[in-house]
Order: C-alpha cells, then sequence, then structure tokens
C-alpha cells in the first residue's frame, strides 16, 4: 500500500516537474504556423489605434494579424530587426512591420509602392503627441512575414 | 548686379550652412536593451523599434518604446513582463523627454567621439522620474550613434513584482540605449 502511495506521489510530482519545464521552455508564437485573427487593411489598422488606442489595444495586441497596404520604405537601418514601412491615409502615420534577419533576402526583392501582404504580431502604435520631435506615428508588427 | 550676386551667394551658402549644421536627427530603429542580474537569474530584453530624436541646436532629446516590443530569450517570460508586472496593454508605451546637457559641445559636421550629460523624464506606467547619465555620441560620415547606460528600479515605477518571483529580479535594471541616428531636416 505504501509503495503504491509512493509511486503515485512520484508520478504527481515527475508530472508538475515535467509542466512546468515545459511551460518554461514554450517556444515564441510561430507566425508562419499560427492563423490570423484578423486581415484588415494598413489604413483601417492605423484608423482605428488613431481614434482609439485603447480599444484597438483590446482587439489587436499580441494577436497575429494580417495586413494588406501598399510599400512606402524598407528600412534596414538596424540589422537586429530589418523593418517594412506601410502607407496610411495618414501622413503621418504608419504600419512598421519588424522581420527576422533571415527574411532579408525576401525583402530586398521588394519593390516599393508595391501592394503587399503581411503576416505579423500586432504590438501596438508608437509615438507620443507630447513629444514634438516625434511627431509621427506607427502602429507596429514584430515577427512578421510576407504572404503575398 | 556683381554685388547682388555675390551678397545672394553668400547668403546662400550661410543659409546652407546652418541648415546642414543644425536641426533635427532622428531614427525608428533605435535599440533599447534592458538587463537585470540576480544570483539567481540574468534577464535581457531588446527592442530595436525604438522612435528617437534629438535637436542639435536645442539639445532636446525624446524617445518612445513599446513595451510589447521588448523580445525576451523565453516566451514565458516575456508574457508575464507585459501582463503581470508592466500591464503593457494599459500602459503601452515608455518615453524619455530631456536634454544633452553640453550639446553646443558637440560638432555633428565633423567626425569624432564626444560626451555629455543626458538629463529628463523618464516615464513607464505613467510614473515619471528624472533620469541623469553620461552619453557617447559618435559622428561618423552623417551619422550619429548615441550611447548611454542607466540604471533604474522597477518599483519606483510602480512596477509590481510577486514576493515569489522578487529574488528573481535586480532592483537596479540596467538600461542601455544604442541608436544612430540620420539628419532629418
Amino acid at each position: 500500500m505504501k509503495k503504491i502511495a509512493f509511486l503515485s506521489i512520484s508520478f504527481i510530482i515527475l508530472g508538475v516537474l515535467l509542466f512546468a519545464y515545459r511551460m518554461y521552455n514554450k517556444p515564441h508564437t510561430n507566425v508562419e504556423q499560427s492563423n490570423a485573427t484578423e486581415i484588415i487593411s494598413a489604413e483601417q489598422l492605423f484608423d482605428k489605434f488613431d481614434k482609439n488606442e485603447d480599444s484597438a489595444m483590446n482587439q489587436f495586441s499580441e494577436q497575429i494579424i494580417v495586413v494588406t497596404g501598399t510599400l512606402f520604405a524598407k528600412d534596414f537601418s538596424n540589422e537586429l530587426e530589418p523593418q517594412m514601412i506601410l502607407k496610411t491615409d495618414n501622413e503621418s502615420g504608419f504600419i512598421r512591420c519588424g522581420f527576422k534577419p533571415s527574411q532579408l533576402q525576401n525583402l530586398e526583392q521588394l519593390k516599393d509602392s508595391s501592394i503587399i501582404k503581411v503576416k505579423g504580431i500586432c504590438k501596438g502604435i508608437n509615438g507620443d503627441d507630447e513629444l514634438t520631435l516625434l511627431e509621427d506615428k506607427d502602429v507596429t508588427l514584430s515577427s512578421s512575414i510576407i504572404i503575398e | 548686379m556683381k554685388k547682388t550676386t555675390f551678397v545672394f551667394t553668400a547668403l546662400l551658402s550661410l543659409f546652407a550652412f546652418i541648415n546642414h549644421s543644425g536641426g533635427i536627427y532622428k531614427t525608428n530603429t533605435g535599440n533599447i536593451s534592458f538587463y537585470s542580474h540576480t544570483p539567481v537569474e540574468d534577464i535581457r530584453a531588446l527592442n530595436h523599434k525604438v522612435k528617437t530624436a534629438f535637436s542639435s541646436e536645442s539639445g532636446q532629446l525624446q524617445f518612445s518604446c513599446l513595451i510589447k516590443d521588448f523580445e525576451f530569450k523565453k516566451a514565458l517570460m516575456q508574457e508575464h513582463f507585459n501582463e503581470s508586472y508592466m500591464e503593457s496593454t494599459t500602459f503601452p508605451k515608455a518615453t524619455f523627454d530631456g536634454f544633452i546637457a553640453s550639446v553646443s559641445a558637440i560638432d555633428f559636421n565633423k567626425d569624432g567621439t564626444y560626451t555629455s550629460e543626458v538629463k529628463g523624464k523618464l516615464t513607464i506606467k505613467d510614473v515619471s522620474k528624472e533620469v541623469s547619465t553620461t552619453a557617447t555620441f559618435v559622428v561618423s560620415g552623417g551619422v550619429v550613434n548615441a550611447k548611454a547606460t542607466f540604471n533604474v528600479n522597477p518599483y519606483d515605477y510602480n512596477v509590481k513584482i510577486p514576493k515569489m518571483i522578487a529574488p528573481k529580479i535586480s532592483e537596479s535594471i540596467e538600461i542601455t540605449v544604442d541608436s544612430d541616428y540620420t539628419h532629418k531636416h
């Protein structure tokens, strides 16, 4: 009887430890293999954040989304995270998509002003009206991939 | 006629010089990293989408970054950092608004390394505190690299860390800002 109790407790402890280990080492979200929760245009996405940041944060933040838009510029100034900027209806508003450095070759082939579809994790809107030197705003996406 | 042309050319050259030597330097791809060291665990996170700019005339320096743009090696750490400690859906940004104390001593038209004290207001979770540090400015081929490190105590910014986790998180978190600025206007 004692042996059964000992074995049961050992199995439970082992199970808990295994669960904790797997949780601690769980991988980051794989954007490529995950389904997007929203498909939205760059203009609509920026507009939602610009009009009501709190509501947009609740709807989009940390969600995998697909954004369609016109490529405004490629920004490879930070080699640790190459970025692409999509136009919106707002002259001072952009969608800034961050990519893994391994994606650089795919990005280099894209031409400015082409229509592209980007899948990534939406993070929020960066920029602050009170900071006068930082007049423009970016809705940012991380771990992005080009899907079209 | 010759005199008028000379004056006009001189004024134009002066304007071009002033326009190039002064103005705003900016980047949207600045880096901020933070590092917490304790005997139990070292934690590091990086953000490569920092929006930052400074005026080479007034010395005003600002940055803004999204808390959710910090990337950790471990996904679970990133999740806890955002959801439990930084509450980054409610407080999405960290900002800095300050100035380069000795901006007039930096020649942004001449390659070289300069240092200056940087002072200002760091706002995290809607709590603003004055911070200051010495920054290094490296001017090279029109690009200005600015690097500065300073330490903050998370409890000063209302970051709530559960008692069980507290030994894993330093009370003096090292923040490093490293950005390459280019002249905008």
